[in-house]
């Protein structure tokens, strides 16, 4: 957009807080901030454009590598999107062992989100003390999986490796160890009187405004929007009754609150799944045909949805991902940075919707 | 070499400050470089300090295969760093472009055709020891007698 | 005046991300509805949205189509929520003043089809001149 401002702010590319390089140029009066605007391309690979012709089985492990945080999800999307097109069913016990690495996913992404607004509010103690439980959950995740970071771990028609049972003793106890701890930590953020100084009251996304930026994930279920989880709609976790948590607040506060929250759901989520793991196979088979299909799934994030089109032989001939980071990334330029009073505010605000830039421009 | 050189080169190899920066991966290895930093691994015993300001850094962490994005800019930011410095390049993007370098795609690997390249850890992502003990061998081959190689 | 230090021209990579599959058949959508060319639809995209706007799109586009449905009726064939608040193509302002046209020359006699296509030729007219 080329208008002339008074005084333009950029922040960025390359920022102490911020994990992945962007730039947000924010228009000020003094300092409170007007308007904002986000400059992107330091991070646009073209992925979208390698996939198209390539077989899904290369696919597969570009999908992974569309987001590194949250590379689970986009496995298991692009694997159900799949299986969905070509009706290949999926046994029992391999639909529950993938909501257990969905959900110890989703808790390591959380963690490593309040982390890094915890360090960008100069937290650094809460901060360190949950990169420490990030790392039991990486553990975990790598005991059942075999790597801490894209793991492939979902193959159409099942899983590649069972659970063995030391291993669900161990993923048991590891649970009750994180739950008194990040149960520990959501009592220091949310009695810490420096940390709500800095957090409550600031960068409030409306509903509305939430809704006209279609934001998604913890950022829209702080704002008051349940709704938007769509985990709501995937059969294994209506069969284990997940009902999700909002909150009303809409700041910063809330959506890290969200954020230790679900973490809190995640565990028992994953003991309710240990508990009515069957005793079966893992892997039923089928190979991806022909098909179209657009299929969403509930990433760390929020809504991340795949359009895919193949012919016969699993080539993939059209893709289109829509990550979550987008739709929260603009809820945060264009919504929540208007009015913060201070340009300290920015980065934490920026921060707190969790942004992934990998995700955005793929 | 004299004694005062030899002090420096002690105190230097006790005292690195760490940059990283993202040219374009799937932030894999973003979260394996900030992973060093937790308790567990605990960086800062082994006296490097992470902090993301390229002014004063001596290791820049170069992670990615560089989109257009970073045409002209990665080499300026390498010009910002003070000497004596040198750039690592964290997991296979940066050596080889790993799955991005296909037909069609948007990145230019290698890094090293831009920026000089001191050490390589390949892996994708690779393990936070592996980047630990990487920045840990190549950082005091930099500081060695630097005024006298001068 | 000194070119500023930092600054990029950005309309190469604004066009990559104008080509992915959905953003294509949107621009094609918009511009079959408007009867504006795609070519100036695009032009108009790349100078007046920043980057994460323009990512956005299809999903808001989206949204914004199904907001639309359950609009009253001239509104509804001009997309006044359409292009004003979900693809913020239009001002506002300038919305409501077509929209106001349109009615009046309802109430005057002239057929919804009639004072529907005078109001897009007004919002070609504002968004390519």
């Amino acid at each position: 957009m080329k208008r002339t401002v008074d005084v333009s702010i950029p922040v960025g590319p390359v920022h102490p807080c911020w994990k992945e390089p962007t730039r947000v140029k924010c228009e000020t009066r003094g300092e409170f901030v007007l308007s904002a605007e986000v400059e992107l391309g330091y991070m646009k690979k073209g992925i979208e454009r390698i996939m198209q012709g390539r077989p899904w089985q290369e696919v597969m492990f570009l999908a992974e590598r569309v987001c590194g945080i949250c590379s689970v999800i986009h496995n298991m999307v692009f694997i159900e999107a799949l299986e969905k097109m070509s009706s290949i069913e999926v046994p029992e016990r391999a639909a529950l062992l993938r909501v257990i690495v969905n959900e110890l996913d989703r808790m390591q992404s959380h963690i490593l989100a309040n982390f890094s607004y915890c360090y960008t509010i100069e937290h650094e103690t809460l901060g360190m003390y949950l990169l420490d439980s990030r790392e039991k959950v990486l553990d975990e995740l790598e005991r059942i999986t075999g790597a801490r970071i894209t793991c492939a771990y979902m193959v159409p028609g099942g899983v590649r490796f069972d659970l063995r049972s030391e291993d669900a003793l161990h993923l048991r106890a590891s649970m009750d160890m994180l739950e008194k701890e990040i149960t520990r930590y959501t009592g220091m953020f949310e009695h810490g009187p420096l940390i709500a100084l800095r957090s409550r009251g600031i960068g409030i996304l409306t509903r509305d405004a939430a809704r006209e930026a279609c934001a998604v994930g913890p950022t829209a279920r702080a704002s008051g929007l349940p709704e938007s989880d769509r985990r709501l709609h995937h059969p294994t976790y209506r069969k284990l009754g997940f009902t999700p948590i909002s909150r009303e607040e809409g700041d910063n506060f809330a959506r890290i609150m969200m954020r230790f929250q679900e973490m809190l759901q995640s565990i028992s989520l994953i003991r309710k799944c240990l508990d009515i793991l069957p005793v079966g196979p893992i892997r039923g088979g089928g190979i991806p045909g022909a098909g179209e299909i657009a299929y969403s799934g509930e990433a760390p994030r929020g809504e991340l949805s795949y359009f895919i089109r193949t012919d016969a032989a699993g080539r993939v001939i059209d893709i289109a991902i829509q990550t979550p980071s987008i739709m929260n990334i603009e809820a945060c330029c264009h919504y929540m940075l208007t009015g913060v009073a201070s340009m300290a505010d920015v980065p934490s605000t920026f921060v707190s919707s969790d942004p992934c830039i990998a995700c955005t421009e793929r | 070499m004299t004694l005062l050189q030899s002090l420096k080169n002690f105190v230097r190899s006790k005292s690195i400050h760490v940059a990283y920066v993202d040219v374009g991966s799937c932030n894999g290895c973003d979260v394996e470089v900030l992973a060093c930093l937790a308790p567990r691994y605990d960086i800062e015993q082994y006296g490097i300090f992470v902090h993301n300001n390229p002014r004063e850094a001596d290791v820049l962490l170069v992670i990615g295969a560089y989109t257009p994005g970073w045409e002209g800019k990665l080499e300026g930011l390498w010009e910002k760093i003070p000497d004596p410095k040198v750039a690592v390049a964290i997991g296979n993007c940066p050596i080889s472009g790993c799955l991005f370098n296909r037909p069609h795609t948007l990145v230019d690997p290698p890094v090293s055709k831009h920026i000089p390249i001191a050490a390589q850890v390949p892996g994708c992502p690779p393990r936070p020891t592996e980047i630990l003990s990487a920045i840990l061998s190549v950082a005091p081959l930099v500081y060695r007698d630097y005024e006298v190689r001068k | 005046m000194k070119e500023p230090l930092y600054e990029k021209d950005l309309t190469t990579m604004k066009y990559d991300i104008l080509v992915s599959q959905r953003h294509d058949r949107m621009v094609r959508e918009i511009a079959a509805d408007l009867g504006v060319p795609q070519l100036k639809v695009r032009r108009y995209i790349m100078d007046h949205f920043d980057m994460i706007l323009m990512e956005n799109l299809p999903a808001r586009y989206e949204q914004g189509k199904r907001v639309q449905e359950e609009a009253p009726e001239p509104e509804r064939y001009l997309g006044a929520y359409l292009y004003t608040h979900a693809v913020p193509l239009i001002g506002e302002d300038c919305m409501d003043e077509i929209i106001s046209g349109v009615k009046e020359m309802i109430r005057g006699g002239t057929s919804m089809d009639q004072a529907v296509l005078s109001g897009k030729s007004r919002l070609r007219e504002a968004i390519a001149p």
